[in-house]
């Protein structure tokens, strides 16, 4: 098993190579090139051969005007725990270990580990707390559609299923605002944002402060994450239940749970004890492809109710070709992809003594 | 049953998961009150040694009544406004000016930043040399008291004003300016924009404790206004941190205007962060009204307007013109916000530039009677009526309309279909089925070209289209990204653009946008328009030191350039604010009201924030 | 007749389909016909094909229900018909296509490949012709008919149901913009003073076409990958796993934005441009079925045949192998193109993508305001025909996925 998950571990580095030379070729061969956007922006109000001169100045800087492959090469080396050290002035000095950094933004001209630690915390936090709740509706729906075959639950529930399987995520997002977070209808909820401004001089929970009632940290950001996780949770929870109803329904079926049941065993008690188990495998080898598919979602979800997570700071990136926020973001979107499939498969093995990988 | 890894066991984990998660969210929150703590510290120790110093000078003597007076007496000449807007029966010092910004400005420390937020910022924490008084637009003086400009304009003395201190206490001298200037024109410094103003610099020196002498290579027209802006950064505190660690810091932010950062060393772009300067118990001249001022961040327009109804925050500078007429129109809005729509200096124009050649061929636009019917046939106060509802003036020539460089005797063309059909006729044009063809015989089209993502240009650019097929012209709209665009641009590989320039300046350069020589290479003239009377011209003014004599050369130009029509100058956006009512003292200036909130008060009964 | 391996990906099969009438032994039918009769006896099969017709009438009659040119006009004394002068020759293609396919279709006695065959060379016939034939007035300004009933020039003017073209943006009214329903504009006004009912259907031939052109790319190079990497195996199997995998993890709208770019030098081919990129990055899905079908029939006996016999590859892939292991893409198919629409919404709302003409995705982004406006009928309206297209071709999928599957396990 241990050298199982280490192979695979190992595997997962040429795939992350070749995703971040796609990612950054394509980036280099559109118009405008590596760090287009980003140097238009730098020259701010300054016009003609100052323009120009300040250009220069940071192409120099960012390396832009070097060969693509030493562009692509130099960002492997700064990755890399082993590799040439760097000095001020960008000459390579000694080989041997040395921090990896992720470089520096060159539209925020910021270090990118520090924009990264600032907003994968908040996509993380975003789709791990939809997770559990897709995985709670999926399986509970589904089990009792399973069992109720043919009656008025199931017979319902097959059709908003497909429906809000098919509903598009951006018109629910705008649904949900215009209508429960406008000035215009209700203002259930706050229509932006992750926080509220004055976020920092909250306390952690609720509290009475300074003559009235103040949300707190924790409750507020919750609030505030109520409807994206709505949007978010819909599509993929009814994917779920689907899944968890066949599966279920398909066990029910087989040969061990009708020796149960002739054993004298209560419906019940097959059904949680023995069937749903074996019904789990289905939903486990499905993971793997949900979490991506979430991340992809999530960057939608980000726009659309301004939260500043991870895919903002990649569109962004792709919006002003910044070389360095790309390949991070790509990276690690790669590696969170690579690792929830890695993830699965040790599950897989934990749910099903007849799997082995040895 | 064996003793296998199961979902109990799973359950357990996670609980074990979150409950760790739960304390470490914790002790971050613990952390931050700590720090809370720790400012609240300092700050006393700061009240605390102050007051031990006044104590010690009492009892020594050192200072007594009128030689505070005397002291305060000598820097009457600067914040002349201030004074008098202060000396108001209701005055109460006191409050905090709430205002909010789209995003967090990327950094705070001065020369790397780039944005305008954090130059608005750095402009109440930093002191220039001279000033401009926002409404006559002459030199004030400011941390200089007098200049001496030689005749020949290429040696400028400054003479400091003594027993100015920055914020932590340093005295403000001749080696500040001149650590300043070096900083600036420093390679390892990432300053290249603010650098190249310097470049015609010769030497700056210090002539004296508290004189200095800037000497230039060649007669350069904005000398005197590069040097006397620079803003004065402390000598003591930047020159403890190295390049590197100067470029890549975010918030070293200290100086000796009238308001200062809690803490000059310790700021970061969190989005959820507030800006926030306190008052500068030290500042040498009229004390600011409000005791903070804040800026909090608000991204989304809706959230923004949210924010505006719960008063949560005091101002709104710059919304666009719909959320502008929201807040004029909605009756509970409109009783607790005053709304301002000023027209400033700092605002640039929106122009059509016409490209003249394409493909080495001159286009339909070299001739000049064509450039006029276009504008002719562009109704401008509709275009402002209906999509900056009303909140712009129609521009004449590059120069905004309230600097002296534009000629007040220039009228716009007027929108006249007619009068552009006759001129087109005259350029060989001719009607077939309400399309119309060039002199040679091929279709009058053109692309347009506009920032993909701006959403004004779209509707101008649909506005456009819609104008010029009724005069048979068929306009393809073009949205571009906006490297695609630069990079048109410098091919010239376009047939119409529509962008615009930024203002800020008092006076501007036209020599990059209209002058042959920026034509070819990195020049902005990316039309292609050439006037060898214009050239000379520019020469000329650049030249001129003599003030009044350089204007009349700017008026020449504004009027060649109306003659010309190299451009469609289409308009200049007023400053659009809206502030809390319990304000006064908010007199709108030729540069808006923003930079100027040291002047406002709140009288003490409608004081909001109290700390 | 083979293994069918459901895809994990699109919503899982039912096992225990409800009952239908298909247990009546009847003269032998081809399994063509048998499948698409199994398929459409569902209701929700029914429901979804209905609306699909619904759209593509719409899509094709657009011009004749929205159209700021007078179907008929009086002027001067004398009749003209503006509207059949500005008809382009994508409509007068359609045109062309629906009716020839209408009547084909009704003419059951001539064979079925011989009908097959004369559609498609009328279509490509009318399509040469009428771009070469059909010129639209150069240029067209919609003011010019108000104004004239107004000013009494035109005396008498017959207007299709909806009489304003999707790009009439009403420039003689003086603020048109964003204004609600009312009785003159059914569903109100966009962002650019346009009528929405206009932009809705003529945005419904951008939907339809994106959903097949992307899905045909998608499944033409999937089938080719797939194919290859099941049939021959070894190394060429491994490399191309890996390539599959790569690009399945990388964040595609992160590689989208990248090829945004691409898209601005040429503009008017965004649409097609967009379509062939949305259908590479799916093909890589297709590409792991067919593989999966291909592995497995590759020890089947009628392969070693066809090998045997000497038959060259393109003719054992695709003649022998690919009709055997065709069930699971066509199922995904469908469900591809609903895929497809909704990357083209998201693409649109996120503003890049078409810019001149107008999606329903780019409407449904009308409809948050700068302000903090909203306007819900730039939210309802398109938001509900993105939603009912999609559940349509999701409803077609599932029916197709049940006609298919345990039918056929059933015949094995």
């Amino acid at each position: 098993m241990l050298t199982y998950i280490l192979r695979r571990l190992l595997l997962m580095i040429p795939t992350l190579l070749g995703i971040t030379a796609l990612v950054f070729f394509v980036m280099a061969m559109s118009p405008g090139g590596i760090g287009g956007a980003a140097l238009a922006a730098a020259g701010g109000n300054v016009r003609g051969a100052e323009a120009a001169r300040i250009r220069a100045y940071y192409e120099k800087r960012y390396h832009i005007n070097r060969p693509l492959i030493v562009q692509y090469g130099r960002w492997l080396n700064e990755i890399s725990p082993i590799g040439w050290r760097e000095d001020d002035e960008g000459n390579f000095t000694t080989f041997g270990f040395k921090s990896p950094s992720l470089g520096e933004s060159m539209e925020r001209h910021r270090p990118v580990g520090d924009l990264i630690a600032e907003s994968l915390p908040i996509t993380l936090l975003l789709n791990f707390i939809t997770i559990p709740i897709i995985y709670a509706i999926g399986v509970w729906t589904g089990i009792r559609a399973a069992r109720h075959r043919g009656g008025a639950f199931d017979s319902i529930f097959g059709f908003t299923q497909l429906a809000a399987w098919s509903m598009p995520t951006v018109w629910l997002g705008v649904m949900l605002i215009t209508f429960l977070a406008s000035n215009q209808y209700l203002h259930l909820f706050p229509a932006a944002g992750l926080t509220e401004m004055n976020a920092s001089q909250m306390q952690f929970l609720p509290a009475h402060v300074a003559g009235h009632w103040s949300r707190g940290w924790l409750a507020d950001v919750c609030w505030h994450l109520i409807m994206p996780v709505i949007c978010l949770s819909f599509g993929a929870s009814a994917f779920l239940t689907k899944l968890v109803r066949g599966s279920v329904l398909e066990n029910l079926g087989a040969d061990y749970a009708r020796t149960a049941r002739a054993k004298g065993v209560a419906e019940n008690v097959v059904l949680y004890r023995h069937v749903f188990r074996n019904s789990l495998i289905a939903l486990i080898t499905v993971a793997a492809a949900i979490l991506p598919s979430l991340l992809a979602g999530s960057v939608i979800i980000e726009t659309i109710f301004s939260i500043p997570g991870m895919g903002q700071l990649g569109v962004e990136g792709a919006r002003f070709q910044d070389r360095e926020v790309i390949l991070a973001v790509t990276l690690i979107g790669g590696i969170i992809t690579l690792v929830s499939m890695l993830l699965r498969d040790i599950f897989y093995v934990l749910a099903d003594p007849r799997v082995s990988y040895d | 049953m064996e003793n296998r890894f199961g979902l109990k066991d799973l359950f357990l984990f996670l609980l074990v998961c979150g409950l760790i998660v739960l304390v470490l969210l914790q002790m971050k929150q613990y952390d931050r009150q700590w720090q809370v703590v720790q400012q609240v510290r300092n700050q006393v120790g700061d009240q605390t040694s102050d007051l031990a110093r006044i104590r010690r000078m009492l009892e020594q003597g050192a200072i007594s009544g009128p030689n505070l007076a005397t002291t305060r007496q000598s820097n009457l000449d600067v914040d002349k406004r201030v004074r008098r807007i202060h000396s108001a029966a209701d005055f109460a010092p006191g409050d905090d000016v709430v205002d909010v910004l789209l995003a967090p400005p990327d950094k705070l420390t001065p020369l790397i930043n780039t944005d305008l937020y954090s130059m608005q910022i750095q402009g109440y924490v930093l002191d220039t040399l001279i000033d401009r008084d926002p409404v006559t637009l002459g030199w004030v003086p400011r941390l200089a008291t007098d200049w001496k400009i030689s005749p020949d304009g290429l040696t400028i003395d400054f003479n400091l004003r003594q027993g100015v201190t920055f914020s932590d206490g340093q005295p403000l001298t001749a080696d500040d300016v001149v650590y300043t200037i070096q900083l600036t024109q420093d390679e390892k410094i990432e300053a290249p924009a603010k650098r190249v103003y310097l470049s015609k610099l010769k030497s700056c020196e210090k002539t004296g404790d508290y004189s200095v002498r800037f000497v230039f290579k060649e007669p350069y027209y904005m000398a005197f206004e590069v040097v006397g802006g620079t803003q004065v950064m402390s000598k003591k505190f930047y020159s403890r941190y190295t390049p590197q660690q100067f470029n890549e810091s975010t918030g070293l932010l200290i100086g000796s205007g009238p308001y200062r950062m809690a803490d000059p060393t310790d700021w970061k772009p969190e989005p959820g962060r507030p800006i926030e300067l306190v008052r500068n118990e030290r500042y040498w001249g009229e004390p600011g009204g409000p005791n903070r001022l804040t800026w909090r961040i608000i991204a989304l327009p809706a959230a923004r307007m949210t924010a505006l109804r719960n008063g949560e925050i005091d101002m709104f500078y710059h919304p666009a013109p719909d959320q502008f007429d929201v807040v004029k129109n909605d009756p509970e809005l409109s009783k607790r916000y005053n709304t301002f729509a000023i027209d400033t200096l700092d605002g640039g124009y929106y122009y059509i530039g016409w490209n003249e050649k394409r493909h080495g061929k001159p286009t339909y636009f070299a001739d000049v009677r064509v450039r006029r019917a276009m504008t002719m046939l562009i109704d401008r106060q509709r275009v402002i009526r209906d999509i900056i509802r009303g909140y712009a003036t129609i521009a004449t020539g590059p120069f905004n309309p309230l600097s002296p460089q534009s000629d007040p005797s220039v009228k716009p063309l007027p929108y006249d279909p007619e009068q552009a059909q006759k001129l087109l006729a005259e350029a060989g044009f001719t009607r077939k089925n309400n399309a119309l063809f060039g002199p040679d015989g091929k279709q009058f089209t053109f692309e347009f070209m506009y920032p993909s993502t701006s959403d004004t240009s779209k509707r101008v650019a649909t506005f456009i289209v819609d104008a010029m097929a009724q005069a048979g012209i068929v306009v393809r709209p073009a949205p571009t990204e906006w490297t695609v665009l630069l990079q048109r641009q410098k091919e010239r590989d376009l047939d119409a653009l529509f962008a615009g320039w930024g203002g800020g300046a008092v006076e501007d350069d036209p020599q990059q946008i209209f002058s042959s020589s920026a034509i070819a290479g990195v020049g902005d003239n990316y039309v292609q328009y050439s006037n060898p009377k214009v050239d000379a011209a520019i020469e000329a003014a650049r030249s001129t030191v003599d003030e009044a004599k350089r204007m009349e050369i700017w008026h020449e130009i504004h009027r060649m350039l109306h003659e010309d029509q190299p451009y469609t100058f289409m308009l200049t956006d007023k400053e659009l604010d809206a502030v809390d009512k319990r304000f006064k003292g908010v007199e709108p200036t030729k540069f808006g009201i923003v930079t100027l909130k040291n002047e406002w008060y709140v009288p003490r009964s409608m004081q909001k924030y109290h700390d | 007749m083979t293994e069918i391996n459901v895809s994990m990906l699109t919503p899982p099969a039912d096992p225990y389909p409800a009952p239908n009438a298909g247990y009546v032994v009847d003269a032998p039918v081809s399994f063509t016909r048998k499948v698409l009769r199994l398929t459409f006896e569902r209701i929700g099969a029914q429901l979804g094909l209905a609306w699909i017709v619904l759209i593509m009438v719409l899509a094709v009659f657009a011009p004749l229900l929205a159209n700021s040119h007078p179907l008929a006009m009086k002027s001067n004394g004398q009749w003209s018909s503006p509207l059949a002068r500005a008809l382009t020759p994508t409509d007068v293609t359609l045109l062309i296509t629906f009716f020839a396919a209408l009547i084909l279709w009704r003419l059951k006695r001539i064979r079925r490949a011989t009908r097959v065959w004369t559609f498609i060379g009328i279509v490509i016939v009318a399509a040469a012709v009428s771009y070469f034939t059909v010129k639209p007035p150069l240029v067209q300004v919609y003011d010019t008919y108000r104004n004239g009933l107004v000013s009494g020039e035109i005396s008498k003017a017959i207007f299709v149901p909806i009489h304003y073209s999707p790009d009439d943006h009403q420039r003689d009214v003086e603020d048109a913009r964003l204004k609600a329903p009312t009785l003159v504009h059914p569903m109100g006004t966009t962002a650019d003073s346009a009528d929405l009912a206009s932009n809705m259907i003529y945005a419904t031939r951008i939907a339809i076409s994106i959903g097949f052109v992307a899905t045909s790319v998608a499944i033409v190079m999937g089938v080719v990958m797939g194919g290859l990497m099941g049939y021959l195996g070894g190394w060429v199997d491994l490399i191309g796993m890996r390539l599959v995998e790569i690009c399945e993890s990388i964040p595609t709208l992160v590689l989208l934005l990248a090829f945004v770019s691409m898209f601005q030098n040429h503009p008017d081919q965004a649409l097609y441009i967009m379509m062939v990129v949305i259908g590479a990055l799916s093909s890589f899905s297709y590409a792991e079925f067919v593989r999966a079908e291909f592995l497995s029939l590759r020890d089947r006996d009628f392969v070693h045949a066809a090998q045997a016999g000497g038959l060259p590859l393109w003719s054992i892939l695709f003649k022998h192998m690919l009709p055997n292991g065709m069930s699971p893409v066509i199922v995904n198919a469908s469900f591809g193109v609903a895929g497809a629409i909704l990357i083209e919404t998201t693409l649109s709302f996120l503003g890049i993508g078409l810019q001149n003409e107008s999606s329903w995705g780019s409407l449904l982004e009308q409809a948050l305001g700068a302000g903090g406006n909203v306007f819900w009928w730039l939210a309802v309206y398109p938001g509900l025909a993105i939603f009912l297209t999609v559940l349509a071709y999701n409803l077609i999928g599932e029916a197709l996925r049940d006609a298919l599957d345990p039918r056929l396990n059933k015949m094995a």
